[in-house]
């Protein structure tokens, strides 16, 4: 991965589930945001895979969403996380935690 | 599972969307207001942040595109265009979408009409309970007497036998064929009765239609007058009416009790009318050199076809080591019942069923070129859609969408061309097939010919579709319009499809070659007898009014002597089995001089009862000695004539006038043989077996129930005088098979001739296809290359030049298909050697024969375009571009 990289497929629905743990109910545009935040600006959302990316998590139910107001008083669809999304949240992240861990002991012997 | 909800949801957009389209464009506006907002907040110009905004969005409708593939399943959506957009293209050109659906529907249609076929007389278990449980038995005849007979009927006592000792069978039965004449009620019919043992009915688990059917209660002489009435018997003469249980009719002139109904499509053996019980006798019972009978078993649940085979072989080698006599060389052989009802039609469908699978193939083959021809001319749209970022799949995808959709179109049309196809071929050759009334389009078939549907249209449809993905989107592009793609490697597909056609073609002219002259030789065979102006009907004598043979004799003399006194008829006699028709009685014979022998060793052979007269009505020679006369009768010395094939097996080149031979079957006196006369074809046109051996009605006990009528002039003319001469003796009496002799010897080759025409039929198909496909091809390449004509003929090339060229095209791939096809010809004629007669299967003249016609359907189908080359003007062909 380069300086400035795209999220790798995949990790995008765990940051969008994750995001909207820390946040709460938050439209596209936050989303994005903050995962570009969250990793120090290194990643750069693309619009494009992410909107996709939001309609399926709704359609397999881990996220659901509606219209509502912005902070700045305008209209956007914001995404809430459902039962279903921080179960799966959980399941994810722990996964994720132990697939890095084997790979890191892979890279780095040493330090197993 | 979470995966799969997504699925549905997406499966469902068409129906119930979570996104409209206003939804996205109002939800990316708002995400682009915020973002516009946001960077004005850090402090950019308006302009310059909603420059950025948009920048970062990427391109907006690109991501609203993939926003709204996300909404449903992408390739249900192309697929739903692809069809509206190939319904638009074949609308706009009729007359190639009615020449593929028609080419298509012909194909698919003769595989749905030939499948059907092969689906109710092969593949649909009989309609009975558990039907795999059920096996036919034989007794296996001694090979030297018996050479290439490997199915023969049951003794008597040899099935108590088998019965009394075998454990694999939960049931074991037999039965046999018994008159049945009903008199009584209207005409009177001679019905086939079949007479069964109690156990038969369980033995195949057979349901009463109404009341119920035999058991062994019945098997019984005190109670036997009963009987089962078939379906089409009960409809046809008793109105269908439930009450008939129970009520008496009069069979055979005694009275039988009604008690119950068989449905028709349970009927066994098919050519049963009513069933009746076996009631033998005691003396019945011990018969056991006389093989009259065919038994069937169920097998118990935990047994198998193996078990019962072993167990039936191991009782015939104890019975052939305790009654040499009569059971020496005679084993057993069980057989699935399905399997042996169908066993000689079985071949020739497969046959067929290869034949319509060859003619679909070719159309196929045609499909996919016209597809070609069509996706050529397109070239320039397709490289521009490609250009403009259409992946292959997509494109691969709409070709296939296109082809299946006339296949779809194609398989519609077949499925009504074969459902009367279906109706025909029952029609004209209903009796050469067995089950032939249970061949009905049902859901076996309807999915059959779902599966093939698709799979021809996606087969047609890879050959184009390949071929335009290795298309070079850039050089289509270069070219005329129309006229892209040029390439040798496009020609190189379409002339191996042409030649796959021409191969096919001919593979399937060959088979029906082959069989066109199995049946010419079939009809060139002398039968022996002159069958013209000769009909033949039967007369059965119910035994109960005439038990003892002299009353039998005395009513054959009786009725051939008011007969052959009617105006009109030449002569007349009786036989007890008609010849060329095939069965009949086969009968061990000893000649004196021989060393003694037992039964089950002596030679058999066809063993005939005729009245005097016979030799005459039918035209047979006497070659020696004389013919028999009405002096051969019961208290008379007992005579015999021998066929020249009989003479010549006993007695070499000596003459047999003189000699004695013995019918153990019939009686231990020695017969002399009086007259030696022509061979007759006794067992079939086809069969080379024609030794025979004639006795006269009066020494024979009196069997023989065919009577034959010379007639003048046209034989069908004296039947009703005829008929009112037996009824003047016997007013009850049934007549009935009412044939001329010319139909019988007709019928007797039914079967191939069902197998020659319509094999005929389909080469002809193919044939057509074949044409269609070269004349395709060539024209189609002769459109193309009009520039390149233009600039030869301008340079001075004559019209013979042209075409020369364009027949070398065309000629080419017949030439190798012709080639192709004899090869695969030769190598599967093994596959027709069962059907052929007189020819071997790699007949030559068959061979050459087929193969110049198909030459000279090929040639005919290039001159054309040949012809239309030589109008090219060079001037309008090198102005065209």
């Amino acid at each position: 991965m380069g300086e400035t990289g795209d999220v790798w497929r995949g990790t995008l629905a765990l940051m969008i589930l994750k995001t909207l743990e820390a946040l709460g109910p938050q439209h596209g545009y936050g989303i994005a945001r903050r995962i570009e935040q969250t990793s120090g600006d290194r990643l750069v959302v693309h619009y494009g895979t992410l909107y996709p990316a939001l309609l399926k998590l709704e359609q397999e139910g881990y996220i659901s969403s509606d219209w509502g107001v912005s902070e700045n008083n305008r209209r956007a669809r914001f995404y809430t996380l459902t039962r279903a999304g921080r179960k799966e949240l959980a399941r994810e992240s722990s996964e994720w935690v132990r697939t890095t861990e084997i790979v890191a002991r892979f890279l780095d012997p040493e330090r197993a | 599972m979470r995966r799969l909800r997504g699925w549905l949801i997406r499966a469902l957009s068409p129906v119930c969307q979570l996104r409209s389209d206003a939804d996205i464009d109002a939800e990316l506006e708002s995400h682009l207001e915020l973002h516009v907002a946001d960077n004005i907040r850090a402090g950019m110009p308006p302009d310059e942040a909603r420059r950025r905004a948009r920048l970062a969005l990427g391109g907006f409708e690109r991501t609203k595109d993939e926003y709204r593939d996300q909404r449903g399943l992408p390739v249900f959506d192309t697929i739903a265009r692809d069809i509206r957009h190939a319904v638009r293209l074949l609308r706009k050109s009729p007359g190639f979408t009615l020449t593929a659906v028609a080419i298509l529907g012909l194909g698919i249609g003769a595989n749905a009409a030939i499948f059907s076929m092969v689906n109710a007389v092969v593949l649909r278990p009989l309609p009975f309970r558990d039907p795999s449980r059920i096996l036919h038995i034989w007794h296996t005849p001694p090979p030297q007497q018996f050479p290439g007979v490997s199915r023969f009927a049951v003794s008597p006592a040899n099935y108590l036998d088998w019965r009394a000792q075998s454990t694999a069978f939960e049931h074991l039965a037999i039965y046999g064929g018994r008159a049945a004449n009903l008199t009584g009620r209207g005409e009177p019919d001679a019905l086939q009765g079949i007479a069964v043992s109690g156990e038969f009915f369980d033995a195949l688990g057979a349901t009463p239609l109404v009341g119920r059917l035999l058991g062994p209660a019945d098997d019984d002489i005190a109670h036997a007058h009963v009987v089962v009435l078939g379906e089409r018997i009960w409809k046809t003469r008793f109105g269908s009416d439930p009450a008939i249980v129970g009520q008496s009719i009069a069979l055979n002139g005694e009275p039988y009790t009604v008690v119950g109904v068989l449905p028709h499509d349970q009927r066994f053996p098919l050519r049963g009318d009513v069933w009746l019980p076996l009631a033998w006798t005691a003396e019945q019972r011990a018969v056991r050199g006389n093989h009259n009978y065919l038994v069937i078993g169920r097998l118990k649940p935990d047994a198998d076809v193996a078990r019962g085979q072993t167990e039936l072989s191991t009782i015939s080698q104890r019975l052939e080591r305790q009654y040499p006599a009569y059971d020496k060389g005679w084993g057993a052989l069980a057989v699935p019942l399905q399997q042996d009802l169908v066993r000689d039609a079985r071949w020739g469908l497969l046959v067929l069923l290869g034949a319509v699978a060859c003619v679909l193939l070719i159309a196929c083959a045609n499909l996919a070129n016209l597809l070609l021809a069509r996706v050529l001319g397109r070239s320039r749209e397709i490289a521009i859609r490609a250009a403009v970022g259409a992946s292959r799949m997509r494109i691969v995808q709409q070709l296939l969408v296109e082809s299946t959709l006339l296949s779809v179109a194609g398989g519609g049309v077949g499925l009504i061309a074969a459902s009367w196809g279906v109706r025909l071929i029952v029609k004209s050759f209903g009796d050469a097939l067995p089950r032939a009334g249970e061949v009905t389009l049902d859901g076996r078939v309807l999915a059959f010919t779902c599966v093939m549907t698709i799979a021809t249209g996606l087969l047609a449809g890879v050959a184009p579709a390949w071929r335009m993905t290795r298309g070079d989107a850039g050089d289509a592009l270069k070219q005329g319009m129309g006229r892209g793609g040029s390439h040798a490697g496009e020609k190189r597909v379409r002339t191996a499809l042409v030649t796959a056609e021409v191969a096919l073609a001919l593979i399937l002219l060959v088979g029906a070659g082959l069989l066109t002259r199995t049946l010419w030789k079939l009809h060139a065979v002398d039968p022996g007898i002159d069958p013209h102006n000769v009909v033949t009907m039967a007369v059965i004598l119910p035994r109960v009014q005439y038990p003892k043979p002299e009353q039998r004799v005395r009513f054959a003399d009786d009725m051939l002597r008011r007969v052959r006194a009617l105006p009109g008829v030449a002569s007349a006699a009786t036989i007890d089995s008609l010849p060329v028709e095939g069965g009949g009685s086969t009968q061990p014979v000893a000649v004196e001089g021989e060393v003694p022998r037992p039964l089950s060793e002596q030679p058999e052979m066809a063993v005939r009862t005729i009245t005097p007269g016979y030799v005459a009505t039918v035209r047979m020679r006497v070659l020696e000695g004389r013919d028999f006369s009405d002096a051969d009768r019961e208290n008379r010395p007992l005579a015999v004539l021998v066929s020249a094939a009989t003479a010549r097996r006993f007695w070499g080149t000596a003459s047999p006038i003189g000699k004695h031979l013995t019918l153990g079957l019939i009686s231990d006196d020695p017969r002399e043989v009086v007259g030696v006369v022509s061979d007759v074809k006794v067992h079939g046109l086809d069969a080379s077996d024609v030794q025979a051996i004639y006795v006269p009605y009066a020494q024979a006990g009196g069997f023989g129930e065919m009577l034959l009528v010379r007639a003048a002039g046209a034989p069908m003319s004296v039947v009703p005088a005829v008929v009112g001469a037996i009824r003047s003796i016997e007013p009850g009496q049934p007549v009935v098979n009412i044939q001329t002799m010319d139909e019988v010897i007709g019928d007797s080759i039914a079967q191939q001739r069902f197998a020659m025409l319509l094999l005929s039929a389909f080469a002809a198909l193919a044939l057509v296809l074949a044409a269609i496909g070269i004349y395709g091809v060539l024209s189609y390449g002769v459109r193309q290359r009009v520039q390149e004509i233009g600039i030869r003929m301008a340079l001075g090339a004559g019209a013979t030049d042209v075409v020369h060229m364009i027949l070398v095209d065309g000629l080419k791939p017949t030439v190798v298909g012709l080639v192709i096809g004899l090869a695969g010809s030769a190598a599967l004629g093994q596959v027709l050697s069962t059907l052929v007669f007189g020819v071997t299967p790699h007949d030559v003249t068959t061979f050459a024969a087929v193969s110049i016609l198909l030459f000279a359907v090929g040639l005919i189908a290039s001159l054309v375009p040949a012809y239309r080359a030589t109008r090219v003007d060079p001037l309008l062909a090198l102005r065209a571009d």
